[in-house]
C-alpha cells in the first residue's frame, strides 16, 4: 500500500488534540467494562445452568420423532415379512401371487417415501437443538442485555403456552423473531388434547396415552386410570349401568392390582348416584374433575418433555422477588425503579420469603447510587444522610448552601459530617 | 463449559441417526429387491411353460428372507442409537439443573395479577400487537390509559428515530414545568441537536433566532452548556477547529432517545426499568444460590415453606440495590425504628440498642468500639437514610 505520510501526519496531530476528553471519557467506560465482566461472566455460567428444559424440549422430541419412526418402520417390515409368511404355506394362483406380491411392493414403497419424509423430519429437530446450543453459547458480557432479553421473552412465551394464550404465544414469537427458540409445536400436541378433555372428550387423551405407554408405565403415571374412571363415571351419571359395569371390566379391572382402593370408591357410585349427597362420591361427580384431569395431563406432558413442572415465569419470579423484598419496599416512598413499588408485584411476593441482609447498603435518595468508600455518606444537621457526590454537586449549584430534600431544611455544606458505616 | 460435551455426544447421535436411518433404508430396498425378483419370476412364467409354480417360489422369497433377518438387522443399527441418545440426555442432566422447580414454595401466582403484569410488560416494550391479543385472550381488563400513554412514546422514539424531533419537541413543551422538576437536561439536549444542526448547515442568522427562542429560556439552570454554545456561532465555516463542537454535536440519537422514555416513564410514574425485566433478572442471579443450598443442606420442604427470611444473601448487584439498609456491625440488627441508626461523635455509627447497652443504659460514658474515642449517648444522633 502506498503511504502518504503528510495528510495521514496532520490529521493524526488534529485527532490528537481534539481527543483528550473522549479518550478519557472512553477509557473510563473500558475501565468500567473490564471490572465488571468477571463478574457478569460467572453470573452468566451460572444462570446457563437454568436452561435445561430449554435444551431438553427439543432433544426429547428429537428423541421421540426417531423412536417413533423406527416403530413403525418395523411393524411395517415385520407386517410384510409376516405376509411373505403366511403366503409361502396357502395355495395361490399365479395371478393371486402377482397381485399379492405387487401389494407388497407398492406397500414398500410407500414405507420408503415415509422414511425419507421421517429423515426430513428429523433432520430439522436436530436443527432446532443445534440452534438453542448456539443461542445458549452466544452469550458473552457484551450481548447480555440484549440475550437477558431474549431469554424473558422466551419465558414469557413459555408461560402464555401452559396458560393456553396460543395465539399470544405464537405472536410474542413471531415478532420477536425467535420462533425457534419456543416450544410452541410441542404444545400443539397438548393443546388438542387439553382442548378435548374441556369438552368432556377422553379419546384424544386416551390416544395420548397409547403413543407414550412405556414412559408413562414408567414413571407410574395414573392419568389413563384416571381417564378410564371418569368415563366410568359419566355412564353412571348417564344411567348406563349395565355399560358401566361392562366398562369397568374391561377397563378399570387391569388396574385393580394397583390401585385397589380408589377402583372400589369409584365404583360404589353405581350405589350412590349421581344426585347423592353423601361427600366421598358427591366429588366424583362435581364437574371440577375434568379441569383435575386437565391439570393431571400437563404435569405428565410437562414431565414426559422434561420440562419444569412450574411455568419458568413463576420459578424466575418467586427466585428474583425473594431475592428482592425487603421491609422497606412497602413503604409508600419505595422508589418506582422497585418492582415491589407495585400493587401487583407487591401481591405476588406476599407470601415469599424476605432477602437476607448481611451488611449495610446505603443507596442515595438523590442520585440512587449505592454509597461506598469512593462515594461515602454525609450526614445533615437533621441526621439525614446523602451521598457526598449528590451533596458536593447540590452545594456547587447554590454557593455552598445544603437543602435536605426531604425535610426541606437548610444547611451549609461545611456543617456536613462524615459518618462511617461498615 | 459442560456443554461442549453435550454438543459431541449430541453431534454423535446425529451421525448414528444417519447411519441407522440409511439402513433401514438399505434393508427395505433388500426386501423390496426380492420381492421384486419373486414378482418378475412369477410374471415371466407366462405361458406356464416353466415348471415352477408361484408356491415354490414364495417359499423361495420366504427362506431368502429368512436368511436376511431383516428385523435384527433393523434393530441392531437403532439400540445402539438408543443407548447414545440416554446418554447424551444424561449428560445434558449432568451439564445443566435438571430441575429448577426444586427451589420452589408451594404457593399460586393469581392468574389475573400475572397476567396484567405481563399485559404492562408487553405494552412497555412497545409490542402493542402482542399485548393487545394477550389481552384478548385473558379476558384481562384493557390498559387504554396506559396504552395511548406508550403509544404516544413510541410514536415520538420513532420519530426520533428518522431524525424527526418536532414531537419530541411538543412533548418536551407540554411537560416543561415536570422536567424541570425532575432536574431534566432532556430539553436542552433535544435544542442542542436542532440548534448545532443550524450551525452546520451554516446559518449564522436562523441559528441565532433559534437559540433566541428556545436556548435563553434555559439559561437558569444551563447556563455554562448555553454559553458553550453560542461560542459555536464563531466558528460557523470552521467547525473542525472549534473546541467545542465535537463535546456538543450529539450523534448519540439512541442515547437521546434512551433519556427520552426515561423521562417519559418517570412522568408515568412509572420506571423504564421494567418491573418484570428486575424481577426475572434478579431470580436468574438468585436461583443458582437457592437451588445449590436446596441440594446442599437437603433443606426440608415444610422449613422453606415458612421461612421468613432466605438463609443467605444474595447478591445481586449495584444496580438491584433500591433501599438502604443498615446493619449495626455489633449487633448484626438491621435498623428500624425501635432501634435506629445512632452516629457517634467519631463518625462510627451504630443502633441504638448497642449504644445503651455500652453505655449501661446510659449510665457512663463508652468506648467506639472502632476507634479509642469516648462517647456519652448524649453526644450521639440518631441518623435517617432516606
Amino acid at each position: 500500500m502506498e503511504i502518504d505520510p503528510l495528510p495521514n501526519g496532520n490529521t493524526a496531530t488534529e485527532n490528537a488534540a481534539a481527543r483528550p476528553a473522549s479518550d478519557a471519557v472512553a477509557s473510563l467506560a473500558a475501565a468500567a467494562k473490564a471490572a465488571a465482566p468477571a463478574l457478569k461472566v460467572s453470573h452468566l455460567s451460572d444462570s446457563l445452568k437454568l436452561e435445561h428444559q430449554f435444551l431438553r424440549v427439543p432433544f426429547e422430541h428429537y428423541k421421540k420423532t426417531i423412536r417413533a419412526n423406527h416403530r413403525s418402520v418395523e411393524k411395517e417390515v415385520s407386517a410384510v415379512i409376516s405376509a411373505v409368511d403366511s403366503s409361502s404355506s396357502s395355495d395361490f394362483s399365479r395371478d393371486d401371487a402377482v397381485s399379492h406380491l405387487s401389494s407388497l411392493v407398492s406397500r414398500l414403497q410407500g414405507l420408503k417415501r415415509k422414511l425419507e419424509e421421517g429423515s426430513r423430519v428429523e433432520n430439522l429437530q436436530a436443527q432446532r437443538c443445534r440452534a438453542r446450543l448456539d443461542h445458549l453459547e452466544s452469550a458473552d458480557a457484551d450481548n447480555l442485555s440484549e440475550w437477558s432479553n431474549t431469554r424473558l421473552k422466551r419465558i414469557l412465551v413459555d408461560y402464555m403456552l401452559r396458560m393456553s394464550y396460543y395465539e399470544s404465544a405464537a405472536k410474542l414469537a413471531e415478532t420477536s423473531n425467535i420462533q425457534d427458540l419456543v416450544d410452541i409445536d410441542v404444545f400443539h400436541e397438548a393443546r388438542r388434547v387439553i382442548e378435548a378433555l374441556q369438552n368432556k372428550e377422553v379419546a384424544p387423551a386416551l390416544a395420548w396415552c397409547a403413543d407414550n405407554r412405556s414412559r408413562l408405565k414408567k414413571s407410574k403415571s395414573k392419568f389413563e386410570f384416571q381417564l378410564r374412571l371418569q368415563e366410568f363415571v359419566e355412564l353412571v351419571r348417564a344411567d348406563n349401568n349395565m355399560r358401566a359395569i361392562l366398562y369397568a371390566r374391561k377397563y378399570l379391572a387391569p388396574w385393580g392390582a394397583i390401585h385397589m382402593k380408589e377402583l372400589q370408591r369409584v365404583l360404589a357410585t353405581l350405589a350412590f348416584k349421581s344426585g347423592t349427597e353423601c361427600a366421598t362420591y358427591k366429588v366424583l361427580f362435581e364437574v371440577k374433575q375434568w379441569d383435575n384431569l386437565v391439570d393431571l395431563f400437563k404435569q405428565e406432558f410437562y414431565r414426559l418433555y422434561g420440562m419444569t413442572l412450574e411455568p419458568l415465569l413463576n420459578i424466575y419470579l418467586q427466585a428474583g422477588l425473594s431475592a428482592l423484598k425487603t421491609p422497606f419496599c412497602y413503604e409508600d416512598d419505595c422508589p418506582k425503579d422497585d418492582p415491589l413499588s407495585q400493587e401487583s408485584f407487591r401481591k405476588l411476593a406476599a407470601s415469599l420469603p424476605f432477602s437476607k441482609q448481611q451488611h449495610s447498603k446505603l443507596v442515595c435518595y438523590i442520585t440512587k447510587e449505592l454509597m461506598d468508600t469512593e462515594n461515602p455518606p454525609m450526614v445533615l444537621p437533621n441526621g439525614y444522610v446523602y451521598s457526598t457526590k449528590a451533596l458536593e454537586e447540590m452545594a456547587r449549584r447554590n454557593n455552598g448552601k445544603i437543602t435536605c430534600p426531604r425535610t426541606g431544611v437548610v444547611c451549609n455544606y461545611s456543617d456536613l459530617a462524615k459518618a462511617y458505616i461498615s | 463449559m459442560e456443554l461442549n460435551t453435550f454438543r459431541g455426544s449430541f453431534e454423535h447421535v446425529v451421525k448414528k441417526r444417519k447411519l441407522s436411518s440409511s439402513n433401514c433404508l438399505q434393508v427395505v430396498d433388500k426386501i423390496n429387491h426380492e420381492l421384486e425378483r419373486a414378482l418378475l419370476r412369477v410374471q415371466s412364467d407366462q405361458d406356464l411353460t416353466l415348471t415352477v409354480d408361484p408356491k415354490s417360489i414364495l417359499k423361495d422369497l420366504k427362506s431368502k428372507l429368512d436368511e436376511f433377518g431383516p428385523e435384527k438387522e433393523l434393530e441392531s443399527s437403532q439400540k445402539e442409537l438408543n443407548t447414545n441418545l440416554s446418554k447424551t440426555q444424561k449428560l445434558l442432566e449432568k451439564a445443566l439443573n435438571p430441575d429448577i422447580s426444586k427451589a420452589n414454595r408451594k404457593i399460586e401466582f393469581d392468574g389475573q395479577t400475572m397476567n396484567k403484569i405481563i399485559t404492562d410488560h408487553l405494552l412497555s416494550q412497545g409490542m402493542f400487537d402482542v399485548g393487545d391479543c394477550l389481552i384478548k385472550e385473558t379476558g384481562a381488563p384493557e390498559a387504554n390509559l396506559l396504552r395511548s400513554q406508550l403509544l404516544e412514546m413510541y410514536q415520538i422514539l420513532e420519530a426520533l428515530h428518522t431524525r424527526n424531533l418536532q414531537p419530541a419537541l411538543n412533548w418536551v413543551t407540554v411537560n416543561h414545568e415536570k422536567l424541570k422538576e425532575n432536574g431534566s437536561s432532556l430539553e436542552l439536549k433535544l435544542h442542542q441537536v436542532r440548534f448545532m444542526e443550524l450551525v452546520q448547515q451554516g446559518s449564522q442568522s436562523d441559528a441565532l433566532k433559534y437559540a433566541r427562542a428556545h436556548l435563553a429560556p434555559l439559561a437558569c439552570s444551563h447556563m455554562d452548556e448555553i454559553q458553550k454554545l453560542m461560542a459555536c456561532l464563531v466558528w460557523i465555516g470552521k467547525l473542525e477547529k472549534c473546541p467545542y463542537f465535537k463535546l456538543l454535536a450529539i450523534t448519540n440519537w439512541e442515547k437521546l432517545g434512551d433519556e427520552l422514555s426515561r423521562q417519559f416513564f418517570l412522568l408515568l410514574g412509572r420506571s423504564c426499568r421494567l418491573p418484570l425485566a428486575v424481577a426475572v433478572e434478579a431470580g436468574s442471579k438468585t436461583l443458582p444460590s437457592l437451588l445449590k443450598l436446596m441440594n446442599l443442606m437437603g433443606v426440608k420442604t415444610q422449613d422453606w415453606q415458612v421461612m421468613e427470611e432466605l438463609p443467605f444473601p444474595v447478591d445481586l448487584g449495584k444496580s438491584f440495590q433500591f433501599h438502604s439498609t443498615f446493619i449495626c456491625p455489633v449487633t448484626r440488627d438491621q435498623g428500624t425504628l425501635e432501634n435506629p441508626p445512632m452516629l457517634l461523635p467519631c463518625g462510627h455509627v451504630l443502633c441504638r440498642h448497642s449504644i445503651l447497652k455500652m453505655s449501661k443504659n446510659n449510665s457512663r460514658t463508652f468506648k467506639c468500639p472502632y476507634c479509642p474515642l469516648d462517647s456519652s449517648v448524649a453526644q450521639c444522633r440518631q441518623l435517617h437514610f432516606p
